[in-house]
């Protein structure tokens, strides 16, 4: 490594880290009064955290060349301090696909956030303390799945979990977001602190906290004290992945955050609980039965997606519908790699509620409707998001999803196990019941009869719709290409998490695990580009024909007072306010699963202390899983 | 050549809607009954659509009471063009025993252009099914002339 | 070289607008209506419309007025029926007569289960865009039916893709090229044992997915005038009822190109008039029949036959295909 010269590349990891970090320092030291522009309360600060947020970006884009397709680890040693006498000193960052596929879409999510944020923000009081939490958290998640040391992992879980529990807060006005910051205050520090028990318990026995080197001495030296480590780890990294049994709290969270900090929750934070459990059962325990440890990940994995699609349908709630679909998607992301498109979608949807909440004030589905009118691209940004995670052609969550269902099914035929069968299915189903949800939403929300106070609603500014549509352009390409995406992203992250040898010798260690070659074979086929190439000739004669057919010869009013003839048919009444939507859009369905939504409703009392029961005894039944299966 | 194939088919594919104004349901029942397998409308084409947006003919019965004309009135003008009004039984054409009722609005006639009058207390199917198809003639000349 | 790019690039576009697609989705399904309508009425001993009806139907509603209620949002109101529309033919493009197919090799039978939904969800876009409350109650209905359908859907492609999977020799098959080739090769699917329940669950959710009765809930006439096309008139409507034409044409010949595949002579001409024949018989089986001996379900009643009566068969079939009978 050539220290003097600080544009080699072997720095961008840090740099993409500290920039945040400057970030959050320069605006916190520039105090706390907001500027007099109303279209931008937090003055410079705002674009300081944007430039903080871009330069990071630009730093991990930079990286891809080296790392996803050269295949190099980046090993950096801070302080140049190394190893010595064999066992590691320093603090190491190690950068290797499976880091760098998780830090680029964190960064990209951070940005898109970022500049929605100025323009988003701007009713809200003390924003430059907003922009300070915002770098932290940036930052945090950055250090986190850049960290090569799982010491510095634990210390970065915790600055991201307290800049989101005070961003959770952060709008106190709103109702239950002190409630909703406490309950993950309160979990997510018995989340940390299980974190930090499995951490010291690995450093008691190996007297490393370096990744690497635990990756090259646990195998081997398996005993009950590293399970039970590993069960304190897993259920630590739950907590901040919100799946199952957690995700009551991500509800919350997500109800009380603003948008802006909801795209973070959903789209940063819990991949970075996701990235610590992979980093975990691929890299460090990966000898220890891990089949086993799959077929775990994905049997929780298709539990959280059930238990949350089914939960969404019962919300009335725009954003807690978003919240609670953000962990399902969880579930498909424990099953496989769509945690990249996740992102994306996810990011766009809560930005989506955003502009919703800024323009009409509410988030109750039972009070909106008709949105499409005054906000027609907000609408079809929605519409992008809504057709993405719920895996409709040509979109991005159809690519994703439709691999782990092969995936998934091969796997249940290889190796005989029914229960990737039973995963196969429930994710097919689970896609239609996002559907149904998504349909719920855009009638309640954007179709349907607009309300008389929403009346004088407006499209929102230029800036968020920009944020939206960076997201909605990267679902499409991403939906459109994913063969490219898989070679480019997926595939070397894919990779790197199956080929620990050279994640550990990269480091400088030693170790007697053998390369792995991974290679991906499809049993089906999907070609996204001539597909749409396909339905855009069709569309185009059809409208061809349609047009030439004087199709667009409609009646229609513009008068205030609109004549009977363009009211719309009441059995003949007068025309009032009648939106069909709101909660319990899907009764039909509902009405067959009451006896389970009324034990879910049970179940999911709202109170702390319940859920901190809840995550007791999870970590008591993972404890045992370890101590039985492996 | 399509303007001709549309008139054709428009007399080929009436559809009809149907608003009870008030009616002893004497008159609903026998229109019901040219659908039975006896008559069988739907052997010209005949169909009840369930929305005035997709009808062709609306069909009047029931003397139009207080309560409803504004009901039926706002309902035809509902319909897209061309379209027929018919009216079914004595009551929408006369007020029949209602006549003279302080409730009751008949003749329909009054109100809006009505195309045929089908007479009867209740009316004969054969005489319904005579009536649709003036209607439908009428409607085929509607369509020409748009 | 340009030459023969220009005449492959016709070819396609034979394809998309003539045969499989556009010209021959609108006859055939049309027909297939036609000829359902008529047996209906000959069941319930009437004499019932013309085969032509649906054509003067269609021609009919293009003639009319088309009206955009104010309450409308115009444009997904006027585009959703054409989206839909486009997007059947392609799905009919997909689908395999006996060898020949148009597009084999662009999509697996999970790409089809999920391109069924966006005709659907066009229809459900189109009936929230148009504001009305009937259209919120049927397109409530219509996602309810759809959610229905999947599962029973789900398990029935599942075993298919493990059947011929098997049989090949590769574990598992999802390509819709590959099961019309190996039918072609082995003989139609029907003639094993693990496939007879899961061709009973397909033939049941055929019904269900082209919203014919006992479940066409969503579009009850009687109960919420027409639910999501309450608000349609004109030529958008006419398109929506030449969808469900070609979603009559599509399920039907889904169907015959899953179990029948192995029926036909090896000339495309022929075999595209047997296919249609099966469709007829599809048809005439699975939705004339049931048509004329049932009354409408309530939805949750749909739901609850779907996901327990249907899919018990479909699981049967997974069942039996797992341990490769």
């Amino acid at each position: 490594m050539n220290f003097a010269n600080m544009t080699d590349y072997h720095h961008f990891p840090i740099y993409a880290i500290m920039v945040l970090f400057l970030g959050a320092f320069i605006i916190a030291a520039s105090g706390g009064k907001p500027s007099k522009n109303p279209n931008n309360p937090a003055g410079f600060r705002a674009w300081i955290a944007l430039i903080a947020t871009a330069a990071s970006l630009c730093f991990l884009i930079a990286l891809i060349r080296p790392v996803m397709l050269g295949g190099e680890v980046i090993a950096y040693w801070m302080g140049s301090r190394g190893i010595s006498g064999g066992y590691a000193i320093g603090i190491a960052l190690e950068v290797d696909a499976l880091s760098l596929f998780f830090a680029l879409l964190i960064a990209t999510a951070v940005f898109v956030s970022a500049v929605y944020s100025i323009r988003y923000m701007v009713h809200d009081d003390c924003v430059p303390q907003y922009y300070v939490l915002y770098c932290l958290l940036a930052g945090g998640v950055l250090g986190l799945v850049l960290s090569g040391d799982i010491f510095n992992m634990f210390v970065m879980v915790e600055i991201l979990t307290f800049a989101a529990v005070a961003l959770t807060a952060f709008r106190t006005k709103v109702y239950g977001a002190l409630e909703a910051a406490f309950k993950y205050l309160v979990v997510g520090c018995m989340g940390s602190t299980a974190i930090l028990t499995g951490v010291i318990m690995l450093y008691a026995q190996y007297h490393t906290l370096n990744l690497a080197q635990l990756a090259s001495l646990i195998p081997g030296t398996m005993n009950n004290a590293t399970k039970l480590a590993f069960a304190f780890l897993y259920i630590g990294f739950s907590t901040k992945a919100f799946i199952v049994p957690f995700h009551p709290l991500a509800a919350d969270a997500h109800g009380a955050a603003p948008a802006s900090i909801s795209v973070l929750i959903s789209g940063v934070l819990t991949k970075s609980g996701i990235y610590g459990i992979m980093r975990l059962t691929y890299f460090l325990f990966q000898t220890m039965g891990l089949g086993r440890m799959q077929f775990m990940l994905v049997f929780i994995g298709s539990v959280s997606m059930f238990v949350c699609v089914t939960m969404a349908l019962a919300q009335h709630d725009f954003k807690r519908l978003l919240a609670y679909h953000s962990i399902s998607q969880i579930g498909y992301v424990l099953a496989a790699y769509h945690a990249m498109n996740h992102t994306l979608f996810k990011g766009l949807l809560f930005l989506a509620a955003g502009a919703v909440l800024h323009e009409t004030g509410t988030t109750d589905l039972g009070k909106l409707g008709g949105l499409s009118k005054k906000m027609p691209h907000t609408t079809v940004l929605f519409l992008i998001g809504a057709f993405s995670i719920s895996g409709v052609p040509p979109f991005n969550g159809f690519a994703s999803k439709w691999m782990i269902y092969q995936a998934s099914y091969q796997k249940a035929v290889d190796t005989g196990n029914i229960g990737f069968l039973l995963v196969t299915v429930i994710a097919l189903v689970t896609s239609t019941l996002t559907l149904a949800s998504f349909v719920k939403v855009s009638q309640s929300v954007f179709f349907g009869q607009l309300p008389k106070e929403y009346e004088n609603v407006k499209e929102v500014p230029f800036g968020m719709r920009l944020a939206m549509g960076i997201l909605a352009a990267l679902c499409v390409v991403t939906g459109l290409f994913p063969k490219s995406v898989t070679a480019l992203l997926t595939e070397p992250a894919a990779k790197a998490a199956a080929n620990v040898g050279s994640y550990i010798t990269s480091m400088g260690f030693k170790t007697s695990l053998p390369a792995v070659e991974v290679s991906f074979v499809e049993a089906g086929v999907w070609e996204p580009i001539n597909w749409l190439l396909i339905l855009c000739i069709a569309l185009l004669a059809v409208t061809i024909v349609a047009v030439a057919g004087k199709y667009d010869r409609v009646s229609e009013t513009t008068s205030e007072n609109v004549e009977t003839k363009y009211q719309l048919f009441y059995g003949g009444e007068e025309n009032v306010y009648s939106q069909v939507g709101g909660g319990d859009l899907f009764w039909g369905f509902k009405h067959n699963w009451r006896h389970y939504f009324d034990f879910m409703h049970k179940l999911h009392s709202g109170v702390v202390n319940d859920y901190a029961l809840w995550a007791v005894v999870a970590l008591a039944l993972a404890i045992v899983y370890m101590m039985i299966a492996l | 050549m399509f303007k001709n194939l549309i008139a054709e088919s428009t007399a080929k594919s009436p559809w009809l809607f149907h608003i009870n104004s008030g009616s002893c349901n004497g008159c609903d029942i026998e229109l019901v009954a040219v659908l039975t397998p006896r008559y069988d409308v739907e052997r010209l084409g005949f169909k009840l659509a369930g929305s005035p947006r997709q009808a062709d003919i609306v069909v009047v019965t029931g003397p139009v009471t207080k309560l409803s004309l504004d009901r039926v009135l706002r309902t035809i003008d509902q319909v897209p063009d061309p379209k027929c009004v018919v009216t079914m039984g004595s009551c929408p054409q006369s007020g029949n025993v209602f006549k003279g009722s302080y409730s009751v609005c008949a003749p329909l006639s009054k109100y809006v252009h009505v195309d045929v009058d089908i007479a009867g207390c209740a009316p004969k199917p054969e005489a319904i099914i005579d009536g649709l198809a003036k209607a439908t003639e009428i409607l085929k000349t509607k369509r020409g002339q748009m | 070289m340009t030459a023969s790019i220009f005449l492959n690039g016709l070819q396609y576009l034979g394809y998309i607008l003539i045969f499989p697609g556009f010209l021959f989705c609108f006859l055939c399904g049309m027909l297939l209506t036609g000829i359902d309508r008529k047996l209906v009425a000959r069941m319930q001993k009437r004499v019932g419309p013309p085969i032509l009806q649906p054509f003067y139907d269609f021609f009919k509603l293009c003639g009319k007025e088309t009206i955009v209620p104010a309450a409308a949002s115009r444009t997904t109101f006027l585009m959703a029926p054409l989206v839909g529309l486009a997007a059947l033919v392609v799905i009919q493009l997909f689908i395999p007569i006996r060898g020949f197919s148009a597009f084999s090799g662009m999509a697996d039978i999970i790409v089809i289960l999920y391109l069924l939904l966006i005709p659907a969800l066009a229809a459900i876009l189109g009936a929230a865009a148009s504001g009305s409350p009937y259209a919120g109650v049927g397109l409530s209905r219509e996602m309810v039916t759809i959610i229905a359908c999947e599962l029973p859907l789900v398990l029935v492609l599942l075993a298919i893709a493990k059947t011929v999977g098997n049989a090949m020799g590769t574990g598992l098959c999802f390509s819709l090229s590959e099961i019309a080739r190996y039918q072609v090769e082995n003989g139609s699917l029907i003639t094993k044992l693990s496939m007879i329940p899961a061709a009973v669950a397909f033939a049941m959710v055929i019904p269900g997915e082209t919203g014919s009765h006992p479940f066409d809930t969503a579009e009850a006439e009687t109960e919420i005038c027409e639910g999501m096309h309450a608000e349609y008139s004109g030529a958008p409507l006419a398109v929506f009822k030449l969808s469900h034409a070609v979603k009559v044409l599509t399920m039907t010949s889904l169907f015959v190109a899953l179990f029948f595949g192995g029926v036909g002579t090896g000339i495309t001409a022929i075999d595209g008039v047997i296919v249609f024949a099966l469709c007829v018989v599809a048809t005439a089986l699975f939705i004339s029949f049931v048509h004329a001996v049932t009354a409408r379900l309530k939805i949750e009643q749909v739901f609850k036959y779907y996901w327990t009566v249907v899919s018990g068969l479909a699981l049967i079939s997974l069942v039996l295909a797992w341990y490769g009978l």
